[in-house]
């Protein structure tokens, strides 16, 4: 019924690629000290879910084999950067919707240019989120056969109701297959992911939700509140009054239950919106958390890589058609910047349970900006005061209620480097 | 000169009937500018006029005319339509002998086209209907004319049907302007005397007086005097705009044209006022007219825009005075807040003419400015510290005096004239009632139409009385109205407190019936608007430390992204780097920040 929306992509056209800054970037790079994760993405899905602002195109089928010849391309072109991966995740788009011959012919090209040996040594991960939809198990088992040994799957709800608000097109009980399948083929390590605060989603709702999703025994859960990203249908539909919001403090609460029933699971929250079993986190994410380094390949995909951000174009037609020796066309790239690369460090490492390292983020950030020790301290004082931080083995780490306003704590010492 | 025969005469209309789309056809028929050099609206020079297609100043062209051999200079003058500016109409008038009534052949007479009739009435005007827009197929020429007849008892044969955009019967008009209106009057005395009907500021030139002459002579290099406020300069230039301005030796009885004469500021000159000259001065000057008075006032502060500057006071106290140089009729004053610091008290004519200024303001001024909801003008009569009674004029509820010292506070009531289609009658009397209206009259102007005339207080009218009236006559109610005088009611003021301390730029003057209603209504207004806090926020309204509404904004609960990985990074650092610098666009009380927007929640519509 609501299909007919129109989202507009950015009129952005690339000007550059990503060669000349990955060759800066390698110049920089101490010998072995190279990117040990890698991004992949594939931009294919079989239809466009409401919220989602992921760059994704509705696959017609008549692409897939350009696609996954140039992304080959890509590939090889950035592999003599890389050190041996420790980490690769493969999104989307819709991973599960290529066919799995091309899958065969990614994963071949994979194994040849990189040395995937942590990975197939058992240390390394290698995930690809799944639709619970299109998992069949001849596609796992050449994921198996690939190296692949974690599986991401795009629950969102088991509520049909709340599935069709979010515009997303899959049987519940097509969760639990795919689960069942994956163990099955071999492929030992699961998450799932979920949404709430779903327009009309009671907090009842939610919990059955949480409680199915416990149900399946796996490692690892993602909960998502639900975002209404700009130029997504979802927030044109809110802005339309289609729906209402779900109150903040519904939000809250929704996300105070989660935290505490997956606590009493095991399933411990270790990022914001992430919960696993004791040393089952998810490596690659970590990596993006800890500010290391990654490559990325496909569409929209982006990349850090000493110091360089960069973002690949999202348009499928200019991936395709501009290739400069194998890199991608890219429409934006932030050189390295101490100060800016010390504000990220402190966005994304205060949403972890490990919180930042006092000594080593003041130290790193006193270096870029004389003062900035102080003023985090002041700052981090003023958080502790209100109860929203606390100080634990000499690190910074937020409280359950600064979990609830971690952007607000992130601006805040991020200020201290502005 | 005496084989020409001159035509004064306004063009006057509802707001959007044409006026200025009839002035184009007049200067192109009259080859007073080329085809090619006829832009729609060519009299609406100002950008922010050709911006929202309305006329906001009044202007006067000069064309030259042939009609059966004979020779005419026709000076006419286009006026603005909306209600804010009805002055203008006014003192247009005051320079004419015609006018011509311009009324959309579509919508038919509203209640613009009423009052401004009226005044070209009382003025004993010569009218020429004009129904325009023929050339719409939804255009009913002949029913109009009925109306025009019933609501202004101009006969319908005398009405004359154009099309502005088309052309078609503008050469019938301009025979009935050369054969219909009469020559201006014969001069009463051989001294000089011509009325100052409007004055602009140019950046070259300094200001620009328009003026019609009705006795004597006026001559470039000639020293004039000002009667009404005794000043004296020396003609360096006159001239008529035709529609460029073309410079002529003399302006004599009957003429309309503009005068310059090395005159630095508006101040110095009055419009209404009479020019005569030095050397031989007339005894009496002509009937003028008082300066409008400013009705409505809010206050303007610095606000902090986007890329993050702050005005300065100074920078803004410039840029006021560049505005006044153009507009004598808005007033500035500077004020401090306890909450947004120095800034200005602006009056202003309306509505309307509030949203020009700050838009003026901010885009020639390069300003950005927090305005504070508008109030009106109230007399307030108290008794002072030796016993004696007093008047005072109070533009703001922060202004008024110690409670116990007020007798009674005056408010400014309306005469509204509100065209309606009569089904809607009962509608529109719930709505005036609502707003302390009383009933006057009622005039029938065809079967399906009728003209309400209400007094209703300024103050309710500002809100949103003219919306509501849209929205409940589906767009087809129209509304005008002029101050009738002052009543004293049952007001009171109404404070607004924020974490218990008193919020004076949000303050309000209510009747004290519906002080409690208009407080909640305030306060659930704030609590939209401003943003949930580490703390809860308490509101509340007071009538002299009397709590009699409260609301609470609750403390923050959630303010954290959920998704941040490899790709969302810069957009999310970007995000929180800008909202910080959001953060300083509010202004704060106590700690509490107070976004720019909740100065106007008083002015917000809906219940
Ligand atoms: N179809 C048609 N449209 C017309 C005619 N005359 C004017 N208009 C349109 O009506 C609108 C208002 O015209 P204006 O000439 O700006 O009206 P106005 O009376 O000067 O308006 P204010 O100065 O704001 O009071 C414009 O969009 C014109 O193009 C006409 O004869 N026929
Ligand atoms: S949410 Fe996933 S499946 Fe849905 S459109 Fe976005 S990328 Fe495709
Ligand atoms: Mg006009």
């Amino acid at each position: 019924m609501t299909n007919d929306i129109a989202i507009s992509l950015p009129e952005q056209r690339p000007r550059q690629t990503a060669r000349r800054l990955l060759a800066d970037a390698g110049e920089s790079l101490a010998p072995a000290q190279g990117p040990r994760s890698l991004y992949i993405h594939l931009p294919f899905c079989a239809h466009k879910c409401h919220y989602c602002d992921f760059y994704s195109i509705v696959d017609r089928q008549d692409r897939q084999l350009a696609f996954t010849q140039r992304l080959q391309r890509e590939l090889l072109a950035q592999a003599p950067l890389a050190a041996p991966l420790e980490s690769i995740f493969v999104g989307g788009g819709t991973p599960t919707l290529l066919a799995p011959a091309l899958w065969t012919d990614l994963l071949t090209t994979l194994d040849r240019a990189f040395d995937l040996s942590p990975i197939r040594s058992g240390q390394g991960e290698f995930s690809v989120e799944c639709n619970p939809e299109t998992a069949t198990p001849e596609l796992f088992d050449v994921l198996v056969a690939g190296g692949v040994n974690r599986i991401s799957i795009g629950a969102q709800s088991f509520n049909t109701n709340h599935l069709h608000t979010l515009e997303r097109r899959h049987d519940p009980a097509n969760v639990a297959r795919s689960v069942e399948l994956a163990r099955g083929a071999g492929i030992g390590r699961q998450s799932v992911d979920l949404i709430f605060a779903v327009p009309g989603q009671s907090l009842e709702e939610w919990t059955g939700d949480l409680e199915r999703a416990i149900g399946l025994g796996t490692e690892h859960l993602s909960c998502y509140a639900l975002t209404y990203e700009p130029n997504t249908a979802m927030t044109a539909r809110l802005e339309r009054d289609e729906f209402i919001r779900a109150d903040e403090d519904l939000e809250a609460d929704m996300y105070e239950l989660t935290v505490e029933r997956l606590r009493a699971q095991g399933l411990d929250r270790y990022e914001v919106s992430n919960y696993a079993r004791p040393g089952r986190e998810c490596a690659h994410n970590m990596a993006y958390w800890r500010q290391h380094d990654w490559l990325a390949a496909g569409p929209s995909a982006s990349g850090h890589v000493a110091g360089h951000r960069w973002k690949n174009t999202p348009r499928l037609d200019d991936y395709l058609s501009i290739d400069d020796e194998g890199f991608a066309p890219i429409i934006e790239h932030e050189p390295p910047d101490g100060r800016r690369a010390m504000r990220e460090r402190i966005m994304t490492g205060i949403r972890l349970r490990e919180g930042l390292e006092i000594d080593v983020v003041c130290a790193a950030a006193e270096r870029v900006a004389p003062g900035a020790r102080r003023r985090l301290e002041t700052s981090a004082a003023w958080h502790k005061e209100v109860g929203l931080l606390i100080e634990r083995d000499r690190r910074w780490v937020l409280t359950d209620a600064g979990f609830l306003m971690g952007d607000r704590v992130a601006s805040d010492l991020m200020d201290a480097l502005a | 000169m005496t084989d020409v025969q001159i035509r004064n005469f306004s063009i006057i209309a509802h707001i959007d009937h044409g006026k200025s789309t009839l002035a184009d056809r007049l200067l192109q028929a009259t080859h007073a500018v080329s085809d090619r050099e006829a832009k729609a609206q060519l009299l609406d020079s100002m950008d922010l006029e050709r911006e929202r297609g309305i006329t906001i100043k009044a202007s006067s062209v000069t064309v030259p005319h042939v009609h059966k051999g004979q020779q005419y200079m026709l000076n006419f003058i286009d006026t603005p339509g909306h209600v804010d500016f009805s002055y203008e109409v006014s003192r247009a008038l005051k320079a004419c002998e015609g006018a011509i009534l311009v009324v959309d052949a579509s919508q038919g007479v509203e209640a613009q086209t009423v009052v401004n009739a009226y005044l070209a009435i009382e003025q004993d005007l010569e009218i020429i209907p004009v129904l325009n827009k023929i050339d719409l197929p939804a255009a009913r020429p002949d029913e109009i004319a009925m109306e025009v007849e019933q609501a202004l008892g101009l006969p319908a044969e005398d009405c004359i049907s154009v099309s502005a955009k088309t052309g078609q019967g503008i050469p019938e008009l301009l025979d009935a302007i050369c054969e219909r209106l009469p020559s201006p009057r014969k001069p009463v005395t051989d001294k000089t005397r011509a009325l100052i009907f409007d004055a602009i500021y140019d950046d070259y030139r300094g200001v620009i007086i328009y003026i019609r002459v009705f006795d004597g002579v006026l001559r470039v290099g000639e020293k004039i005097h000002m009667m009404g406020l005794g000043r004296t300069f020396q003609i360096t230039e006159l001239g008529k705009y035709m529609p460029k301005p073309v410079k002529v030796k003399e302006l004599g009885p009957g003429e309309t044209g503009y005068l310059v004469a090395a005159i630095k500021t508006l101040g110095d000159v009055r419009v209404g006022d009479t020019i005569t000259r030095d050397l031989d001065p007339a005894d009496e000057a002509l009937e003028g007219y008082a300066p409008p008075n400013q009705m409505v006032f809010c206050d303007f502060y610095p606000a902090t825009s986007d890329d993050g500057k702050t005005p300065d006071f100074e920078e803004m106290r410039d840029a006021m005075d560049r505005l006044a140089l153009n507009d004598a009729s808005y007033t500035y004053q500077a004020v401090h807040s306890e909450a947004l610091g120095f800034g200005f008290r602006c009056g202003f004519l309306g509505l309307l003419h509030m949203d020009i200024i700050q838009e003026r303001l901010e885009r020639e001024g390069k300003l950005s400015v927090v305005q504070t909801a508008p109030t009106v003008s109230y007399k307030v009569l108290r008794r002072t510290k030796g016993g004696e009674t007093e008047l005072i004029e109070v533009h703001n509820p922060g202004d008024l005096p110690d409670p116990s010292t007020i007798l009674e506070i005056r408010e400014p009531i309306c005469r509204v004239e509100v065209m309606t289609p009569v089904d809607k009658i009962g509608e529109v009397m719930k709505l005036s009632l609502e707003r302390r209206g009383t009933y006057k009259s009622q005039t029938h102007i065809s079967e399906t139409r009728q003209l309400l005339t209400f007094e209703i207080p300024l103050a309710e009218l500002i809100y949103d009385f003219y919306d509501k009236l849209k929205g409940l006559t589906s767009g087809y109610g129209t509304m005008d109205y002029e101050i009738s005088g002052y009543h004293a009611d049952n007001l009171v003021k109404v404070d607004i407190l924020i974490t218990g301390e008193p919020v004076e730029a949000l303050a309000l003057i209510a009747h004290k019936d519906r002080a409690a209603a208009r407080g909640k209504l305030l306060l659930g207004r704030l609590r939209k608007v401003i943003d949930r806090h580490n703390f809860e926020i308490p509101l509340q309204a007071a009538i002299g430390g009397k709590i009699i509404a409260r609301e609470t904004i609750k403390a923050f609960r959630k303010d954290v992204t959920a998704k941040c990985y490899g790709g969302d990074v810069s957009r999310k650092r970007k995000l929180l780097d800008k909202q910080k610098k959001g953060k300083e666009k509010m202004k704060s009380i106590g700690s509490v920040n107070i976004p720019q927007k909740a100065f106007m929640a008083v002015l917000d519509s809906g219940e």
